[in-house]
């Protein structure tokens, strides 16, 4: 018995130009929660499943929609969930591969058949589009991808999988403020001022973590699925940094065509970069049942996962 | 499959107490009516620069080593908070640099009053399933930064108090022992009934000076109190009866039952609602106030020490709040 990807969607708001680069961006006032239930229908169909079937749900996200609640509680009202369990997870780029990982544990462990692991984000709300932080906000888009993951019996699902954290060097990828920490305030308007609320990367050393760290996990999790680096259809790569995708593709010995690096197309999605891939390549027909795929992401954290998928 | 097991318990305070005369100095309020209304006597604030991971890491180098598991063998960190160190990464990124430690993944839970039973569902299905042998949970929270201490915000204000608690969890291979299951819901529809809605992702921009500078009340929690209690003393006997009829137990046979400490008069009345005596429900809202993640495994830090758990034992713990979320844990000490 395993868990496996039983549909999958996305949404991507319409492009705007920003930076000199084309974004998703959403430019509406709405939350990660509302992309996703966008997403979802789509995963839904795929899986020919009515809603009343999903009994948890994991929400990845590193923009909630408010400080608190979770913004998996705000997706569960609109699916019309019911009182079904609502988990909001934060693991920042690496959110979706844990989400997915965790759901993994609840199905195995028999306690639900149909998770909805969801994965979105919007950034453009929390950057810094003034010229000081343009490089920065030029590297993020919005989105949502969302995979109903559940039970099952045959030869596909999740393979195998890893997932690693160091949060020794939390500060080379953070964004600080508000900083619950900081008394008697979370933040102050010099705070503000300061810009100490945007994203602030060390763009070499997660670079170059991204470039180590991502060949690494990709091979611990195709070692716990019995696999080669010749068995995987397709790799997807989740990284803020979309030469890094291609960078882990030659590490890897594996051509560009068998290379997904989402970056490229659409800024970084963070949670949502993973399940937007997967779903495009699915929903174009490029991969279908019995396709086996390598999700990997590594960011902020440090956190860094991966997982080996039949579908 | 095997169960898991709570195999030692950590715990962390602020020095700072806070009396509910402190607090009427600040906003107008009295001890009588927060103690009538709440139960709360005293609270512990933080000190500055000292967040959630901070408490949290003291109260898990004392879990680990009632646990006799090292910190590097610990396989996986799951950390409930609803008020992290910073923005991103989560704050059990932080943890794990103040234990020195880096490799096993680390992330976080944001279930709010329910965020320490979503991890314990979580890190026992790590270990049922042989993924993970070791994993070390804990809820913390620093509110006291985060609240309104004027009048203006006094119902929510004088609830909150900081504190941490870790508990390790291992494997255990008698599946009548250990956690016996977990029980998780939501409804979503009452989000905006407990919620800190600013800064949100949702609004653009997500900050302003306005908001910040404190003029603005969006960037404090709001509650409405009734409609809150109304909906725990429903959730709460509900939540802790499904996880009893899932193992086929009856209210009698809980030994003891520990709710999250919400509020001193919700636990009284679902205490009440099943039939449990005085000594068979553990409250410690008194001293602590409400520390939402932390609550629950600070509260049981304290039945440990008090001699009040033994071998055998069947323990209840149960959270309802903001969400709404709401969840049971059934473990057979």
């Amino acid at each position: 018995m395993r868990t496996a990807i039983l549909g999958l969607g996305h949404h991507l708001p319409p492009e705007i130009e920003t930076g000199g680069v084309r974004r998703p961006i959403a430019v509406e006032p709405v939350g990660p929660s509302a992309l996703a239930v966008k997403a979802a229908s789509a995963a839904l169909t795929q899986a020919h499943l009515p809603v009343e079937d999903i009994e948890f749900i994991a929400f990845a996200t590193m923009t909630p929609d408010v400080t608190f609640p979770g913004s998996g509680c705000f997706f569960q009202h609109a699916m019309g969930c019911g009182t079904i369990g609502a988990l909001d997870i934060r693991a920042q780029c690496a959110g979706f591969v844990f989400g997915m990982v965790i759901a993994d544990q609840f199905v195995r462990a028999g306690v639900y058949n149909h998770v909805l692991v969801a994965g979105a984000e919007v950034h453009s709300s929390g950057l810094d589009y003034s010229e000081a932080g343009a490089r920065v906000a030029s590297l993020y888009g919005d989105g949502a991808g969302v995979a109903l993951c559940g039970r099952t019996d045959d030869d596909r699902g999740i393979l195998g999988s890893a997932l690693h954290t160091d949060g020794r060097r939390h500060a080379q990828f953070w964004c600080e403020y508000p900083a619950s920490r900081q008394h008697p305030v979370r933040m102050t308007v010099d705070d503000l001022r300061k810009g100490r609320h945007f994203p602030s990367i060390d763009l070499a050393a997660v670079r170059s973590f991204g470039e180590h760290a991502l060949p690494a996990v990709i091979q611990e999790a195709l070692q716990a699925a019995g696999l080669h680096t010749d068995h995987i259809d397709r790799y997807v790569i989740g990284h803020i940094l979309p030469e890094v995708g291609e960078t882990v593709g030659k590490h890897l010995g594996v051509g560009a065509d068998r290379m997904n690096v989402p970056a490229t197309r659409h800024g970084h999605l963070t949670a949502a970069a993973l399940p937007v891939a997967l779903s495009e390549e699915v929903e174009s027909g490029r991969l279908g049942p019995g396709a086996t795929v390598c999700l990997a992401a590594a960011g902020a954290g440090f956190a860094w996962g991966a997982a080996v998928v039949r579908l | 499959m095997r169960n898991s097991r709570i195999l030692g318990v950590g715990h962390y305070v602020p020095d700072r107490v806070v009396t509910n005369d402190d607090l009427a100095t600040l906003m107008d309020t009295s001890d009588a009516w927060i103690q009538q209304r709440t139960g709360i006597q005293r609270r512990r604030y933080s000190d500055d620069w000292v967040g959630a991971a901070d408490m949290g890491a003291t109260a898990a180098r004392e879990a680990l080593e009632r646990a006799g598991v090292a910190a590097a063998d610990i396989d996986c960190i799951v950390f409930a908070t609803l008020s992290p160190d910073v923005d991103m990464p989560a704050s059990a990124c932080l943890l794990q640099d103040r234990l020195g430690i880096g490799g096993m993944p680390a992330f976080d839970v944001r279930n709010q009053c329910s965020g320490f039973l979503y991890g314990l569902a979580i890190s026992d299905k790590f270990i049922k399933t042989g993924t993970y042998d070791h994993v070390l949970l804990v809820g913390a929270e620093v509110h006291s930064t985060g609240i309104d201490l004027s009048t203006r915000g006094r119902e929510v204000a004088v609830i909150f108090g900081d504190g941490a608690a870790a508990v390790v969890l291992g494997p255990e291979a008698d599946p009548r022992r250990g956690v016996l299951s977990t029980h998780l819901h939501a409804d979503g529809k009452f989000a905006e009934k407990l919620w800190l809605e600013m800064p949100a992702s949702r609004a653009r921009p997500r900050l302003t000076e306005e908001l910040i500078a404190g003029t603005a009340a969006r960037i404090f929690p709001k509650m409405e109190g009734r409609y809150v209690f109304r909906h725990a003393v429903t959730r709460f006997p509900e939540v802790i009866r499904e996880a009893l009829d899932a193992n086929g137990l009856q209210p009698s046979d809980i030994s003891m039952l520990i709710p999250h400490q919400a509020n001193l008069r919700i636990s009284q009345m679902v205490a009440m609602g099943l039939e449990l005596p005085e000594e068979k429900v553990f409250n410690n809202i008194q001293n602590y106030g409400n520390t939402t993640a932390a609550s629950i495994p600070l509260a049981l830090y304290e039945v440990l020490e008090a001699g009040r758990l033994r071998e055998g034992d069947l323990l209840c713990l149960a959270a309802f709040g903001a969400g709404f979320t709401w969840a049971s844990a059934l473990v057979r000490w």
